[in-house]
């Protein structure tokens, strides 16, 4: 055991290494390539400490952060750290042992001090593409194992001594479609490790090694403490909770989470016993990826401001049967599985929800992740083009969900302009879509519809999309949203196309995304009638589902409707 | 004869400062006014000119620093602003970037847009990424447009079409059209106020800068006439958030330039402090009436960004306004002499809410029932209640112990010394956070960084502060509680201009670049030289660029003078380096591709000489003695109170000890020691 650590020093220690994350992800953000990562912000950092323990992470998607202790893990096992030599550096993307698909390159680089390993900087970005079946490695249709998703790198010492290692980069570049993105984004990844290298370095000159040693066992141990705390604050129980996903491809039935969540005292187990089985598609979730949005769902409703390192996983154990689709045998495809993490993540608060009602949600929107492929016919190259279409949340106990806001999934929209930048697209619409939201007392966001014109040849669509079928929950009695729709060619003659669904497109042909909106919550007859007009008159409601779904009569036209106030109440009466 | 002024608007007071031609510096506060800022300004200033004996007509400058602008925003107090925007796009504003500021929170919410969605309207047009118009204006559907939001109210327009930063015609012809439709409609445009790509980011600062701009507009008039009436003959300056000041009438049009205007002067002025006494590296703190702001200064500049947001929640990146301008880097958070104190879940809570002027802290006797930081400071003993601001206003003790007692001693148990000394450490304990915000997340540890205190509260809580953080060095400046007001009269007159050109480096024309840069410094040095009181104007060009295929840009400088291909090769040259410097690699056959060609005129730099410290200190300073509490010294203690205008260069305090001027009061905890330096700055020792 080390040395006790002043509670100045652990405080300007803990900062430093919570800097060091965010100034390894300001770097990747700031010099990737592709428009996922430096637009959509699709990566993730944290700082490991010399045993492989996740000591900080910086503020990106959930799902990369309960995978890289796990994945750091892995790299481990392949590469001992005694094999290690500063400017070694590991990268992977096996399904298995990484995140669940192999778009995600995990690179796990370790920091020295005088000779001796005193941590890692880590870092994981969502690629373009890696090769496969379709353009954006996404595919749901026509997949039955991961040899047709794209290249598979298990742990490899890609860097070695500083040194890249030419013909692996070489192999990576040769097997994806945009080779510029993908090495321009490795570069991305390796350059901000480097940053977090010299940082780690820095501070343990600077405060010597056993301090740090000694910071980084407290920050642990206090972050566990801290978590078992808020855990034993939960009512003990057992709570049970499904969800389903539409389906896994056109002509297939919905996928079932179920869910148990066991709260004890201060730990907490999630078991997915009872889900469906694994498929023959890409909508399968490795475990780390499940664990991902499992420990996510629980930090959200225990401790959301607590620090997040390998202390606060530790309570919490989650399985899932193997063979499930949610614990995956190899090879299962997983390319298209970002698509699951909301439906996991909101089983576990549902679950919840009758112990923790004033702290839940109702289920959120869900995004549309798509990705295109083609001829640019402008720029007469291939395209590879991927767009995240995220809409609204649910509602809590005491506020209407969030309009336009990331979930589970932590990520930005990419900028309209940014996107026309680049690839052969003109978007035409984004907009709220209005009667969309899940009504309640307080009601879900709306659902957001964009629409993009391709002026591209060869067109090819990846689908990627949920709650076309199946809608988003509401709670305590708030009714669902809208469901989502993809369309080719809205208006006449518009084709719809599944949510999953591969296919092509042709020059000129507009692709609109529709999303679901979020569930309300509490009664819809209970919202404050002022309320409900303010909505009508920014056109996020329309007259008539203020009478349908909220029981209030307005009169009136244009910026003079009036709530009638008799005959909401006579209305409102009626119908309980 | 050429005297200058500068005037600071703060929550709860108005900062003044005087300097005469010899370049002695005479100081005055006064409360605040509300509605109108610009009566306590007028007041202020014709109190400060009369007792020092000058006419408003030997006044050469008078520069102004307002928060004027950014009150407007945080209290969503300005009506009638729409918005007009593609046809497709009206969510633009209200989607924003969607991305989470906290990951696990599921309670988040997203900041109330300036524009509710009725009031954004479409136009049917389009340019592409390209600058080529796909889709013509429809002067018809434009027209409509315009009539409808002016028929339900709207006064000020803010027009964001998509890729306008390249194409600006359609916004162009719309304001034309709009003068046309409504004569009185103020309009403001998107590639003028901005002209970067990214949609959300260049929409939400043009709205912001409609949102501000009739305020700022009837406000700086009215206060220019007045000055004008009083027989000022100069012309109103005012200070913008990059640290430079620009004429009241230049801001009339970019607003959103000035919208943390006063803040920007306090940190300038640490600067020139930490200077002056030889500290390069620093933590501008200003604790003032409402708020308390802080910045970081490395190696005498104020640390600045240009992707600035305004109104963070609690601080977390996303979370606020985001502002394509130039801004000194600022953390601000609700503590301040004013933030109300409360027994809350048992344990004491202190702010954000303030009292402000109106009412004020209960000891000001002005109605306020609610107790402050400066109440407990009052009953703690720090402050003299009958030399508060000089003795202008004589605060009501009594009410004050009352009012602590009945709302926070009682309730939680306490004594009321206990009470009182618990506001004091919460306060402090809140702003020691935002400190570790402006250090440790910029990478600088607090403990090698001097502290420059200052703001009328700052010199009381500033060791206390430095203490908890482990700061060795705290420098309280003289005329502590008007700093910002001086760092008006230290700031340079300076105008940005930005053209954005997206194109690889190696595929430019370096005489069109020429011909390019001489009319943006035709524009600016205008504008600057209109301005400038004396001396040259000078240039800085500078360029925003970055591999091709990246999103993001650094800044690199831009050598003077006609540009030639030596001169590119000389920008790509620095583009490595200072990429490699910041990221640690660069990748020199990568081609760089340019965006934004950037221009800073720059006036002669007026040079503020602090008087030396006046008194011999014959008298050792010594005024009195009180009693104050501490926590250390288990309750009351006797302590020296000393004169700051008494005090004479290279004398020693030792803490536990007090020491009173007109603006402020300095308290000097056990275990601190200081010595005056030569300008009557205390430079404070904090023991570890």
């Amino acid at each position: 055991m080390n040395a006790r650590v002043d509670p100045i020093t652990l405080g300007v220690v803990w900062g430093a290494l919570q800097s060091i994350a965010v100034e390894i992800g300001t770097t990747v953000h700031k010099t990737a390539y592709s428009e996922q990562a430096r637009e959509g912000q699709d990566f993730s950092v944290a700082v490991f400490d010399a045993q492989g323990r996740m000591v900080a992470q910086g503020p990106y998607s959930p799902g990369h952060m309960g995978a890289m202790s796990f994945a750091v893990r892995n790299a481990l096992a392949a590469h001992p750290v005694e094999t290690l030599k500063p400017g070694d550096a590991i990268l992977l993307n096996d399904p298995l042992l990484g995140s669940g698909h192999l778009p995600d390159f995990f690179i796990t680089q370790p920091a020295f001090h005088r000779g001796a390993l005193i941590g890692f900087a880590v870092n994981i970005l969502h690629h373009t593409d890696v090769g496969g079946a379709r353009p954006g490695s996404q595919a749901v249709e026509g997949i039955f194992d991961y040899y047709q998703e794209g290249l598979r790198i298990p742990p490899t010492k890609v860097w070695q001594e500083y040194r890249e290692h030419e013909g692996i980069v070489g192999i990576i570049a040769a097997n994806t479609r945009t080779p510029d993105k993908v090495l321009g984004d490795l570069r991305a990844q390796r350059s901000a490790l480097h940053v977090g290298e010299l940082r780690l370095t820095e501070l343990a000159e600077r405060y010597g090694r056993d301090t740090l040693f000694a910071a980084m066992d407290a920050i642990v141990a206090r972050t566990e403490a801290n978590m078992r705390a808020a855990i034993r604050a939960v009512p003990d129980g057992v709570y049970r909770f499904e969800d389903f996903l539409d389906d896994c491809g056109p002509g297939t039935e919905p996928l079932r989470v179920a869910v148990t969540v066991t709260v004890d005292g201060e730990q907490m187990t999630i078991d997915y016993e009872g889900s469906s089985p694994q498929t023959a598609s890409g909508m399968n979730s490795y475990i780390n990826y499940t664990r991902s949005y499992s420990y996510a769902a629980v930090k959200c409703l225990t401790d959301p401001y607590g620090p997040m390192n390998e202390g606060a996983l530790r309570p919490i154990t989650v399985k899932a049967p193997e063979g499930s689709f949610l614990n995956p045998r190899p090879p299962a495809g997983g390319g298209p599985r970002a698509i699951i993490c909301y439906r996991t993540f909101e089983a576990v608060i549902g679950a919840l929800a009758p112990a923790l009602p004033d702290r839940v949600a109702a289920a959120a929107s869900h995004f549309a992740n798509p990705t295109f492929g083609g001829w640019d016919r402008a720029r007469t190259r291939r395209f590879v083009a991927y767009e995240l279409v995220l809409s609204g949340t649910g509602a809590r106990a005491t506020k209407d969900g969030c309009e336009a806001m990331s979930y589970a999934f932590n990520a930005s929209n990419i900028p309209v302009e940014a996107q026309e930048a680049n690839q052969p697209l003109v978007v035409e619409r984004f907009e709220f879509i209005r009667d969309s939201a899940g009504p309640g007392r307080f009601r879900g966001g709306c659902g957001i519809r964009r629409d993009l014109r391709f002026l591209a040849d060869e067109g090819k669509l990846t689908n990627l999309s949920e709650r076309q079928r199946l809608a988003p929950y509401g709670l305590f009695g708030g009714k669902p949203g809208a469901l989502a729709r993809t369309i080719i060619n809205p208006g006449a003659g518009e084709q719809v196309v599944h949510g999953k669904q591969s296919r092509e497109f042709a020059y000129a042909d507009v692709i609109s995304f529709q999303q679901s909106g979020a569930g309300g919550y509490g009664d819809p007859f209970e919202r404050n009638p002022e309320a409900v007009l303010e909505d009508v008159l920014d056109d996020y409601v329309s007259i008539e589902a203020a009478r349908e779904q909220y029981g209030v009569v307005l009169v009136g036209t244009g910026g003079d409707l009036q709530i009638d106030a008799a005959a909401t109440a006579a209305l409102r009466g009626r119908r309980r | 004869m050429s005297y200058r002024i500068g005037f600071d608007v703060g929550g709860t007071f108005t900062d003044f400062v005087l300097q005469s031609p010899a370049g002695e510096l005479t100081t005055a506060k006064r409360l605040t006014t509300y509605p109108d800022p610009s009566e306590a300004c007028l007041a202020g200033l014709d109190a400060l000119l009369a007792a020092a004996g000058v006419a408003w007509s030997d006044v050469a400058q008078a520069v102004h620093g307002t928060t004027l602008g950014s009150n407007v925003v945080i209290e969503r107090k300005a009506r009638g602003v729409g918005l007009l925007t593609t046809r497709g796009f009206r969510d633009v504003l209200l989607i924003g970037r969607e991305k989470r500021y906290q990951v696990y929170d599921l309670q988040i919410e997203k900041p109330r847009p300036l524009v509710p969605r009725r009031l954004i309207g479409e136009v049917t047009e389009r340019v592409l990424a390209d600058g080529s118009v796909r889709t013509p204006l429809d002067e018809a559907d434009a027209r409509r447009a315009i009539r409808a939001l002016v028929e339900s109210g709207v006064t000020t327009l803010a027009i964001c079409l998509l890729h306008a930063y390249l194409n600006p015609q359609h916004e162009k012809r719309l304001a034309a059209l709009a003068a046309a439709e409504a004569p009185h409609l103020t309009v403001t445009l998107s590639h003028e106020v901005s002209p970067t790509f990214r949609e959300y980011e260049r929409t939400s600062t043009t709205v912001v800068n409609a949102y501000v701009m009739t305020a700022v507009r009837d406000y700086l008039r009215g206060l220019g006439a007045a000055l004008g009436g009083r027989g000022y003959r100069g012309r109103l300056f005012v200070m913008q958030s990059s640290g430079g000041v620009a004429t009241a009438d230049a801001m009339e049009r970019y607003p959103v330039r000035m919208i943390e205007s006063g803040p920007a002067a306090g940190a300038l002025m640490a600067a020139a402090y930490g200077e002056l006494t030889g500290h390069r590296d620093l933590i501008a703190f200003d604790m003032g009436g409402t708020t308390a702001k802080l910045a970081l200064v490395e190696n005498g500049r104020p640390y600045t960004t240009t992707a600035f947001e305004l109104h963070r929640v609690h601080g977390a990146a996303g979370s606020g306004l985001p502002m394509n301008i130039q801004a000194i880097d600022l953390v601000e958070i609700g503590a301040g002499g004013g933030s109300i104190a409360r027994a809350h879940l048992g344990v004491i809570a202190v702010g954000p809410e303030s009292a402000s002027s109106v009412p004020g802290p209960v000891c000001y006797g002005r109605g306020g029932i609610e107790p402050t930081v400066t109440d407990a400071d009052l009953v703690l003993g720090y402050l003299n209640a009958d030399y508060f601001a000089g003795g202008s206003l004589r605060l009501d003790r009594d009410g004050a112990r009352r009012a602590i007692a009945t709302r926070v001693a009682q309730p939680l148990g306490l004594a009321v010394e206990d009470a009182a000394w618990g506001v004091h450490a919460i306060v402090n304990t809140n702003m020691e956070l935002a400190t570790r915000v402006v250090s440790i997340e910029r990478g600088r540890d607090p403990r090698d960084l001097t502290f420059v205190a200052f703001g009328g509260s700052g010199p009381v809580h500033g060791c206390r502060l430095a203490q908890a953080l482990g700061i060795p060095r705290v420098i309280l400046p003289a005329a502590a509680g008007v700093t910002a007001a001086i760092g008006l009269l230290a700031a340079e007159v300076k105008f940005d201009v930005a053209r954005t050109w997206v194109r690889r480096l190696d595929a430019l024309d370096p005489a069109a670049l020429t011909t390019m840069y001489d009319e943006m410094a035709a524009q600016a040095a205008a504008v600057v030289r209109g301005a400038a009181v004396a001396g040259n104007v000078t240039l800085a060009r500078s360029l925003d660029a970055r591999y091709v295929g990246q999103g993001y840009e650094l800044t690199v400088p831009v050598p003077a003078g006609r540009l030639d291909a030596a001169a590119l090769a000389r920008i790509r040259a620095a583009f490595d380096e200072i990429y490699a410097a910041r990221y640690g690699y660069a990748n020199p056959m990568e081609p760089v591709e340019t965006v934004t060609w950037k221009l800073a005129a720059v006036g002669g730099a007026p040079r503020v000489a602090l008087a030396k410290a006046a008194s011999d200190g014959r008298d050792g300073g010594l005024k009195g003695r009180r009693r104050a509490w501490f926590p250390e010294t288990r309750g009351w203690t006797e302590c020296a109170v000393y004169d700051r205008y008494a005090l004479a260069p290279g004398a020693r305090l030792d803490g536990p000890a007090i020491v009173e001027e007109r603006e402020s009061t300095s308290v000097l905890p056990p275990g601190t020691s200081a010595t005056v330096d030569e300008y009557a700055n205390l430079i404070v020792e904090v023991a570890r």
